[in-house]
């Protein structure tokens, strides 16, 4: 077996190993939870939780067989220096791209190991940190991030006390991307993703924010499980909702250049996560308030919504754009508009679903408070976004992707004869 | 008629470097070399000077199959002014701490 082939088997069954930890993980923690824990139980457990994380190894594995395959060769020819120069030069803004291998070509000058890893290490420093054009600029955004920083902190702590830390990471990492934009960038400015994008993700980032806010403000607690009263929007929680809402706004207004070329694609995603949230609010209205309360909630959607939408949208997507990168462009962006829609979606349906006493919107439990779905609104559709849609996204454009390939070909053997 | 501020020592070194054949084209590594720089001096020095259109880039044509074509470079017109500029004005006075000799000095430029 040749070097590349060894190395693409490899990368392979660790790109599956990968995406099957976080369901190992919650196989674990849920057969730890089961009281008492007979047998069958963990094993139903299992069984499901292998359901569910068959498709994110199948995607794991196409995608690293996509990617190993187009660059594969090129980079089984390297060595460590080469590996990290390569990894760092894929950073490079758009506006830089052309040095990266300008000093790749450079490195095969380099002959000493020694010398190489140090050339190596030297053009990766300048590749991830590349002179800005505006000194001034990025010691502005900076000043500005750190006073935002310490505004948040004054104006949370006197006016909502529970959503203190919430504010700080969320203002901190957004000052730190702003200020690390600046300084990567050549020119004050940026290549936002197209009106329409743009737009719906800032609409569903504020939506997200002045219902958690709301929330925060009104319910910052409920009776837990136990009664005892439980934390709407505990610490870990916190966070990862700061670092979802400012990796969506991060993505929105300022995306890396790979997600950057397809059109249409954008449209494909815009179209997948309106579609997949308008099939929320329907559901909630019009589906669940027929059934027997307190027996369903909205959990069935989140593992129905995405096999309806995102899996033949980002099949369409890759059929339209005859490439599995459309497909996968178009299921990123549906992703990432979805996740502050969705939240928004859940935040808000729970407060109607709590007048009319359906319980919580998860699965229709209840009465312990509406404080209750904030945590429910953060982990539920993050999860099942990040590994059950993306995963479908990615089944759904390679069957795309070969569907117009087979065509393709099947056309030009059509031509051959006559031609 | 450009605008002269004065350049960092690493950049004023690139530029006098450059300098010396006007229309030779020079590479990275072997200016690396040269002037005894660092990658991570050297290439964000390129960066600046190619963005203030001083330095010409170019890439090696006729290249063997098996080999990358390297990037070149060599002084515009308005980057043999300021280098002519550089080489006219006296050199920067150390500062305290390079004259107590706490700071190791850079390697100078062959021949000055």
């Amino acid at each position: 077996m040749s070097r590349t082939r060894r190395l693409g088997l490899v990368g392979g069954l660790a790109a599956v190993a990968v995406a099957a930890t976080p369901f190992a993980c919650l196989w674990a923690l849920q057969a730890r939870d089961a009281e008492p824990p007979p047998a069958n139980v963990v094993l139903d457990i299992a069984i499901w939780t292998a359901v569910f994380g068959t498709p994110a190894m199948l995607a794991a594995w196409l995608l690293w067989r996509a990617w190993w395959r187009q660059a594969g060769q090129r980079l089984s020819a390297l060595d460590g220096p080469g590996w990290l120069l390569a990894a760092a030069a894929a950073t490079l803004p758009v506006d830089r791209r052309h040095w990266g291998p300008a000093m790749a070509a450079e490195l095969t000058q380099v002959q000493d190991r020694p010398a190489r890893w140090r050339f190596a290490a030297g053009c990766a420093r300048t590749a991830l940190f590349p002179p800005s054009g505006s000194r001034a600029a990025v010691s502005v955004t900076g000043a500005l991030a750190a006073g935002a920083i310490a505004a948040a902190a004054v104006l949370t702590g006197a006016a909502l006390p529970a959503g203190r830390l919430f504010a700080l990471v969320l203002v901190g990492l957004l000052g730190g991307l702003a200020t690390l934009a600046v300084a990567r960038s050549r020119w004050v400015g940026w290549t936002a993703p197209g009106p329409a994008l743009t737009g719906l993700a800032l609409a569903g980032v504020t939506a997200c924010l002045g219902f958690t806010i709301y929330y925060l403000a009104e319910h910052p607690s409920y009776g837990g499980v136990d009664r005892a009263a439980a934390v709407s929007l505990p610490p870990v929680t916190a966070v990862v909702l700061a670092v979802a809402l400012a990796g969506c706004l991060g993505l929105a207004l300022r995306p890396p250049r790979w997600l950057l070329p397809d059109r249409k694609a954008r449209w494909f995603g815009i179209a997948m996560a309106v579609a997949l949230v308008g099939g929320f609010l329907l559901d909630a209205r019009l589906v669940q308030p027929g059934r027997n309360p307190g027996s369903h909630g909205m959990m069935g959607y989140l593992f129905n919504g995405p096999l309806l939408v995102i899996l033949p949208g980002s099949a369409l997507a890759a059929a339209v754009g005859r490439s599995l990168r459309s497909g996968l462009w178009a299921c990123a962006w549906a992703v990432v508009l979805a996740a502050p829609l969705l939240i928004t979606a859940w935040l808000a349906e729970a407060l109607h679903w709590d007048q009319v006493g359906r319980g919580a919107v998860l699965d229709g439990a209840g009465p312990m408070g509406v404080g209750v779905n904030l945590g429910d609104a953060v982990w539920w559709p993050l999860l099942f976004l990040a590994l059950w849609a993306l995963p479908l996204g990615v089944l759904g454009a390679a069957a795309g992707s070969w569907r117009a390939r087979r065509r393709r070909s099947r056309q030009q053997a059509r031509l051959a004869p006559t031609a | 008629m450009i605008s002269f501020r004065r350049p960092s020592k690493q950049a004023t070194a690139v530029v006098l470097a450059l300098a010396e054949e006007p229309a030779a084209w020079r590479y990275g590594y072997e200016l690396c070399q040269r002037l005894g720089l660092e990658a991570s001096s050297l290439y964000p020095v390129l960066m600046r000077l190619a963005d203030r259109g001083l330095l010409e880039t170019a890439w090696e044509s006729d290249v063997p199959a098996d080999r990358l074509p390297r990037h070149r470079y060599r002084l515009t017109g308005p980057g043999r002014v300021l280098a002519g500029r550089l080489a006219a004005e006296p050199p920067a006075r150390p500062t305290p701490a390079r004259a107590a000799g706490r700071v190791r000095r850079r390697p100078r430029l062959e021949g000055t």
